[in-house]
């Protein structure tokens, strides 16, 4: 499959080059490119579903690899692998179901599968207590398979083919549909939380705070936005620039102001770069300080996420492991420091460094409620969609592609 | 919580007066109203011959032996006088022939790496096995008796209690046993019995696995008391080459950390020793605290050693994770509102004077860590948040 390879060099490239960012836009490029990876592979007509998993485990290794700190490759490569290990999962059920068991036989995987439950479901007392013994699983599935014996195979195998890659695709088409469309979903609650002649403040830019506000304003409530302009990036100033021009009252405070803001605001909304799994969330360099804020003064901290940031991760040195450092030159763009930039001390290290991360981590207290596509959550839930979202197996991509 | 009435706080006084009285709430669980109420249940409750030290304190001290063999040889004293007492009684004239649960827990429990709540998960398959039964009812009842004396044997156990709950809720609440014939049924159960022995078996190992990614290059854990999982948990990182220090508290009375400092010792792994007072003191230092747990309740909290909720709190309040160590098999229907709201296990504690009688003396040997003082559960079921366990918990006993 050369056509692929070259589409999967092409975003591991954009990925190291740090040409693509944003966690919605990284998302999309990587859910896209896995469709195209899943619908141009050959699969036999046995293990068709660990085919695929192997697939795209493949590439999402490099994807992961090219990029670790976007957390949002390895969310989709995790949520594409469920989907197909779900399609799986219903197509072996209705196979059951239906005459064409000794399809079901033949591969023993998928027959694992059915009588184990959804394997989508994460490890919990449930699944163990209803896990059964693999022999008595095998047992029973030749037995089964022995009394349907020659009936028509290939043309079932060949059908059974062409729908679980088929279901796959569709599922995943789905969620880029989902992803595309979470503003809108995460926006239509806005109503519910901003309530007329409130202030609210909010950090950096993103886009699904642009809608969420924009659609409170389009229901006639009026209300004032701080927006901190999130130094060193300015993002602030383009999303001040983006309210301005749709009617609302906008005021751009520095950074530093936050502190001295923060109580005359009812509500900070922000949007996030990903979210752990244990509530926490990692967002743009700053992020923290607001959360501080807002907690000193006992003012709700609301985060509104997608589906493709949820990361099932525990954050682990978030500080270190999970950041990334930028080039200094969204520092010093001035060049007034160019003349002592070469000065080095006696033992050759320059007397002047530059720091500049790129994300910060808000542990869960600091988080009052996260709004995603499919309502308001408080952090200590995030843990259930995640089970809903990812399989336990998938939870290692990231780690196996660093060692 | 009816134990801190003042009707029980009468009691307890009046069972102090009388040295061979035992405390109420042991009385509570026990199946055995035909029997002469006080000699045959002292056996069973405590058989140790004194008085105010609870079964759970002599499994303790018989794994963790480290203040004296005495302590060994009284509680394997005690290990062999018990089934005398409640074998006959009950299960053995219920299977009609010589075989017990506490027998084959008490030979299970022999090995020293095996937990408790493993050996009667393993006893109770063993139940299963040796079951005359010839109709499912049967059977559960059958299984119910012997694991209440189970239970019964040390009330004071949690993960015993919660061992037997689960194997319980496991056998008989499952969507599995829809078999026309019994014969199937049964070997189906017992098949899924070691299944879940063998599970339970494995999940000090799965623990150890998922804690590495936490333990990093250059940082100091605090550990409290010995717990097994804890000491595998160390062991597997310092054998994957990572650097790391201990400081390993004392743990009074029964002065676990010394044992804990000496097994890390010997892996080569630098462990300095704290007195329990100095935890404060050396917090800033530590860069993660690490314990076992006895139980962990329906809230997300742990029960554990005696000194871990204020261990729990220092680390709190300096911003430091706590990390707990605990199977799954630990997960017990409870729900302490506080510290007194548990059934209490008592130890014996050496002050090195005598101390007069006027003196009173807190012998409680465990306390209760509420959820919002943990940061993270490393169980065999995954890395946990509290309100994970607590959700886990409510929903398989719904």
């Amino acid at each position: 499959m050369p056509g692929t390879q070259t589409l999967v060099n092409e975003l591991v490239t954009k990925l190291k080059k740090r040409r693509v960012e944003g966690s919605q836009e990284t998302a999309l490029l990587t859910a896209e490119l896995l469709r195209s990876v899943i619908s141009q592979l050959k699969v036999p007509p046995t293990n068709q579903a660990e085919t695929l998993i192997e697939a795209v485990k493949s590439v999402g290794e490099l994807l992961v690899a090219a990029n670790p700190v976007e957390l949002a490759v390895g969310n989709i490569v995790r949520r594409v692998l469920h989907i197909i290990r779900d399609e799986d999962f219903s197509v072996a059920i209705s196979s059951a179901g239906g005459d064409d068991r000794e399809t079901a036989e033949q591969n023993g995987f998928r027959v694992q599968t059915v009588a184990a439950g959804p394997p989508s479901r994460s490890p919990s007392l449930h699944a163990i207590l209803d896990r059964t013994p693999d022999s008595e699983r095998a047992h029973h599935s030749s037995r089964d398979g022995d009394s349907f014996e020659g009936k028509g195979k290939s043309a079932d195998r060949n059908a059974e083919s062409w729908k679980l890659k088929h279901d796959v695709i569709r599922a995943v088409n789905e969620l880029i549909e989902d992803i595309n469309s979470c503003h809108e979903q995460i926006a239509e609650q806005s109503v519910e939380l901003i309530h007329q002649n409130e202030i609210l403040l909010t950090f950096g830019r993103s886009r699904t705070v642009r809608e969420f506000l924009c659609a409170a304003k389009e229901k006639r409530r009026s209300f004032r936005v701080f927006v901190a302009e999130g130094a060193p990036k300015y993002q602030g100033h383009a999303l001040a620039k983006d309210l301005g021009a749709r009617g609302l009252q906008t005021t751009v405070i520095t950074d530093s102001a936050v502190f001295a803001m923060i109580s005359r605001v009812n509500m900070v909304v922000v949007g996030v770069h990903a979210v752990m799994a244990n509530g926490g969330v990692i967002g743009p360099v700053g992020l923290n300080m607001v959360a501080l804020a807002a907690r000193k003064h006992a003012v709700p901290f609301v985060v509104v996420a997608g589906p493709h940031k949820l990361c099932p991760l525990y954050p682990q040195n978030p500080q270190v492991l999970l950041n990334e450092m930028r080039c200094p030159s969204e520092l010093l763009q001035d060049g007034e420091f160019s003349d002592c930039m070469g000065v080095c001390n006696g033992s050759g290290n320059p007397l002047l460094n530059v720091v500049n991360p790129a994300f910060d981590y808000v542990p869960p207290e600091l988080v009052s409620l996260f709004i995603t596509d499919i309502g308001g959550y408080n952090p200590s839930f995030m843990h259930r969609l995640i089970y809903d979202y990812y399989s336990a197996d998938d939870l290692d991509l990231q780690k196996r592609s660093n060692s | 919580m009816w134990w801190r009435s003042p009707s029980f706080i009468l009691d307890k006084q009046q069972s102090d007066t009388v040295p061979h009285q035992r405390n109420p709430p042991d009385t509570l669980p026990l199946p055995l109203p035909s029997q002469p109420p006080f000699s045959m249940a002292d056996t069973l409750q405590n058989p140790s011959p004194e008085n105010n030290i609870s079964a759970y304190y002599q499994t303790r001290a018989a794994h963790h032996a480290v203040v004296t063999g005495d302590w060994l040889a009284q509680a394997q004293a005690a290990i062999g006088r018990d089934p005398d007492d409640s074998t006959d009684t009950t299960v053995a004239t219920v299977a009609g022939k010589p075989f017990s649960v506490i027998d084959e827990f008490n030979s299970w429990r022999k090995q020293p790496e095996l937990a408790e709540a493993v050996a009667a998960i393993r006893a109770l398959a063993a139940v299963i096995r040796n079951c005359q039964a010839t109709t499912m009812m049967e059977l559960e009842i059958e299984l119910k008796k012997a694991s209440d004396s189970l239970k019964s044997g040390d009330t004071t156990s949690i993960s015993l209690t919660a061992g037997c709950d689960l194997f319980m809720r496991y056998v008989t609440r499952t969507s599995a046993l829809e078999y026309e014939d019994f014969d199937s049924a049964k070997s189906r159960l017992i098949e899924r019995a070691e299944k879940f022995g063998e599970i339970s078996c494995k999940a000090r190992r799965i623990i150890a696995m998922l804690s590495q990614d936490f333990i990093f290059d250059g940082c100091t854990i605090l550990v409290h008391g010995f717990s097994r999982v804890v000491f595998e948990v160390l062991k597997t990182a310092a054998q994957s080459k990572k650097l790391f220090r201990v400081f390993c508290t004392e743990g009074r009375p029964d002065r676990s950390g010394l044992r804990l400092s000496n097994e890390l010792a010997k892996l080569d792994v630098p462990v300095k020793l704290l007195i329990d007072s100095a935890v404060a003191y050396t917090m800033d230092e530590v860069d993660m605290v690490f314990v076992g747990a006895d139980g962990v309740v329906e809230s997300g909290g742990i029960i554990n050693m005696m000194g871990t909720f204020q261990i729990a709190l220092v680390a709190h309040s300096m911003n430091k994770p706590v990390y707990v160590a605990a199977e799954s098999y630990k997960f017990a229907r409870l729900y302490p509102l506080d510290q007194k709201d548990m059934v209490p296990a008592l130890c014996p504690i050496d002050f090195g004077v005598p101390i007069p009688s006027k003196v009173e003396v807190e012998t409680s040997a465990r306390d209760y860590t509420p959820p919002q003082y943990l940061t993270l559960l490393f169980t065999d079921l995954g890395v946990l948040t509290p309100s994970v366990v607590s959700d886990e918990l409510i929903q398989l006993y719904l």
